[in-house]
């Protein structure tokens, strides 16, 4: 463990992970709307007042496309839930992607009404931050995906970093723009925002500034998620970071979703992010 | 309609129906209760288990491919201490079959193994895995060599007094010679197949997938030539068989019937969706009640090849 506010983070940790098991559902839906946002990236929208009772921003779905031909179902996180969007949306969630290979190129192509199966609520969710203490979202492009429920459940306005390869990689941008306490953006060849990669800013606002008053929630690739780790790791800042991995399954059984983490032994551990994760205390990897 | 007889016997284990699901693909178990009830399978088998717990490949592990996935998970594991004092006897409270699958590195890691089940309440059968493709250690020699299958079938076969399954890999040059030498060490009966070595390849990156470069093939993919594997090994010898491979349907585990299976393991399909295997069975003797054939067992082995000409 490094440092006080590390330790509290995992002792959160421990607190929710203590909570009843709720039910996974697998549902089939059909779509309600595929909204294109440009770049390739889409908002899916279907109901399902069950799971979206349950759901809690960061928990993700295993989604399959009947017919497809495609096999496996692929893991997306919980963009909106009911209210995340609109305020009398009862029992609909939204999924934000980016089309990055054949199972989201088959799933960009789908019109209303098509058939989904929907496993869900899967993984643990974010620990929301104490009230008074300042949710700091760092966001790598598609890695928004998550925030839009997070920024709805937390209590004090997030402060939105956002960054990506250039404007078109920043879907929902003016949704967090007038959601979010403060959104700074960052890309990487300066067509909006500062140009250059999202640190920059994020360690502009961390100046000065008490760990104790903040906390970092990360999602994005895998080495901007390894950068947030070096930053905050040493510094004692609370952190949580949101990962990926390839899955066969989403409910634990494969062991195909791992990532490293310290184990107890002082070892490296492999562990499953579809029933540990997807959610982990940033002091937890081995990378 | 009538209401057809499901049961089948492998092993001397009698099922209540010829669906189990497959090992490494169901977990141990108790992680489908939200999806199904366990006491609808014919069987279970766990995920490989050896002596001591391991850890596994890096990952990446998994990738989806035409037709199917390549895995290559290393055998990651409890352990079998853990498995017999923490999911055994919360399986036990099932009225399910339960075979634990079991590997090691050395003879002497699979006798371990097979030694500490040996007795255990609640345990119908141990299926030995001679065929992980996905490890240096996982048992591959094993199950490749046919002297090395003999040898250590007949140790483990010492060892319990437990019905012994032997699951054979694909990746032979002729599986008959490997089916014959687990039936003369003492084979109870033989599962087959387990996955078939494949490799996919990033081409942007010019790396490969998985981060041990190469895994093992599964799903619907594999379907036609496991049930080739069957067909021959059905002709090679007498021993029950329990047919393997990309079985996402009734359909499917008729298509093994057919060719000889007395038995099916549902794989890769419970990953698609979690409830496959007890779906399969209702879908199974609908099939049968709508044909009007009284008994899953008059499938077996039904193939009418017609003669050529
Ligand atoms: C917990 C979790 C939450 C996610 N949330 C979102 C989200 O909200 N929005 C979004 O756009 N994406 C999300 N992803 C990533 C998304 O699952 C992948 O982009 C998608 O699986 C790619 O599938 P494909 O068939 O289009 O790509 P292909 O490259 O054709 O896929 C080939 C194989 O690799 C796997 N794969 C490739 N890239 C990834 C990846 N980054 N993560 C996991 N598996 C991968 C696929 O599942 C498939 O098995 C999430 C991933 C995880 C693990
Ligand atoms: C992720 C994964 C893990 C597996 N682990 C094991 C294992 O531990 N022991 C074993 O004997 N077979 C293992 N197998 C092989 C399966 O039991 C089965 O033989 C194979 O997947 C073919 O069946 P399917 O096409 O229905 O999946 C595994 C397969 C997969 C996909
Ligand atoms: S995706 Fe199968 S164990 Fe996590």
């Amino acid at each position: 463990m490094t440092g006080a506010y590390a330790s509290t983070a995992a002792q959160e940790f421990l607190q929710r992970a203590i909570l009843p098991k709720i039910m996974i559902l697998d549902k089939t839906v059909a779509v309600v709307s595929n909204e294109a946002l440009g770049n390739g990236n889409f908002l899916l929208t279907f109901a399902e007042p069950e799971m979206a009772a349950e759901m809690v921003p960061g928990q993700f779905f295993m989604i399959g496309m009947p017919g497809s031909g495609i096999l496996l179902r692929r893991p997306f996180s919980v963009c909106g839930l009911p209210g995340t969007f609109e305020n009398d949306s009862s029992g609909i969630l939204q999924v934000l992607y980016k089309v990055m290979g054949q199972g989201t190129g088959v799933l960009a192509g789908l019109g209303d009404g098509a058939p989904l199966t929907v496993l869900g609520p899967l993984g643990n969710g974010f620990t929301l931050p104490q009230p008074g203490v300042t949710p700091v979202f760092v966001a790598g492009g598609i890695g928004s995906a998550p925030f839009p429920a997070l920024t709805k459940a937390c209590s004090t306005p997030p402060v939105m970093l956002y960054g990506a390869r250039s404007a078109g990689d920043l879907p929902l941008l003016d949704w967090f723009r007038s959601h979010c306490g403060e959104t700074l953006v960052a890309t990487e060849d300066g067509s909006v925002g500062e140009k250059g990669l999202v640190t920059a800013p994020l360690l502009r606002w961390m100046e000065g500034r008490d760990p104790a008053t903040y906390a970092l929630i990360a999602c994005g690739p895998d080495p901007m998620l390894r950068a947030i780790r070096n930053i905050a790791v040493p510094a004692g800042i609370r952190c949580q970071l949101s990962l990926e991995a390839h899955m066969a399954c989403g409910f634990g059984v494969c062991i195909g979703c791992v990532v490293p983490t310290h184990g107890e032994d002082g070892e490296v551990d492999y562990t499953r992010i579809c029933v540990d994760g997807p959610v982990l205390p940033a002091e937890k990897l081995a990378w | 309609m009538v209401t057809p007889d499901m049961t089948t016997t492998v092993a001397g284990i009698e099922f209540k129906n010829p669906v189990l699901t497959a090992s490494g693909t169901f977990g141990y178990g108790l992680e489908f209760t939200d999806f199904l009830d366990l006491d609808r399978l014919g069987g279970l088998v766990t995920k490989g288990l050896s002596a001591a717990p391991r850890k596994g490949n890096p990952p990446a592990r998994v990738v989806e491919t035409p037709a199917g996935m390549l895995n290559a998970i290393g055998l990651q594991n409890i352990g079998v201490p853990s498995f017999l004092a923490d999911k055994l006897p919360k399986l036990r409270e099932y009225d399910t079959k339960v075979i634990a699958n079991v590997f090691g590195a050395t003879e002497a890691a699979y006798v371990e193994a097979c030694r500490m089940l040996d007795g255990a309440e609640g345990l119908a059968g141990i299926e030995l895995n001679v065929s992980c493709p996905n490890t240096e250690e996982g048992g591959m020699i094993f199950g490749v060599d046919p002297a090395a299958l003999g040898h250590v079938t007949r140790l483990c076969r010492k060892e319990t007094k437990l019905p012994l399954i032997v699951k054979l890999s694909p990746n032979v040059t002729d599986i008959r010679l490997m089916a014959r030498c687990a039936r003369d060490a003492g084979a109870d009966a033989l599962s087959l197949v387990n996955t078939f070595v494949g490799m996919a390849i990033d081409v942007e990156r010019r790396r490969p997938v998985l981060a041990n470069v190469c895994g093992g093939l599964s799903g619907p993919a594999i379907r036609p030539l496991a049930v080739w594997l069957t067909w021959q090994v059905r002709q090679a010898v007498e021993i029950p068989i329990i047919g393997i491979g990309g079985i996402m349907s009734a359909r499917d585990v008729v298509e093994f019937l057919l060719a000889g299976a007395s038995a099916v393991q549902v794989g890769t399909a419970s990953f698609v969706t979690p409830s496959a295997s007890a779906d399969i069975v209702t879908e199974l003797s609908n099939w049968l009640s709508e044909r009007n054939i009284a008994s899953v067992r008059e499938l077996i082995g039904g193939l009418e090849v017609p003669p050529r000409g």
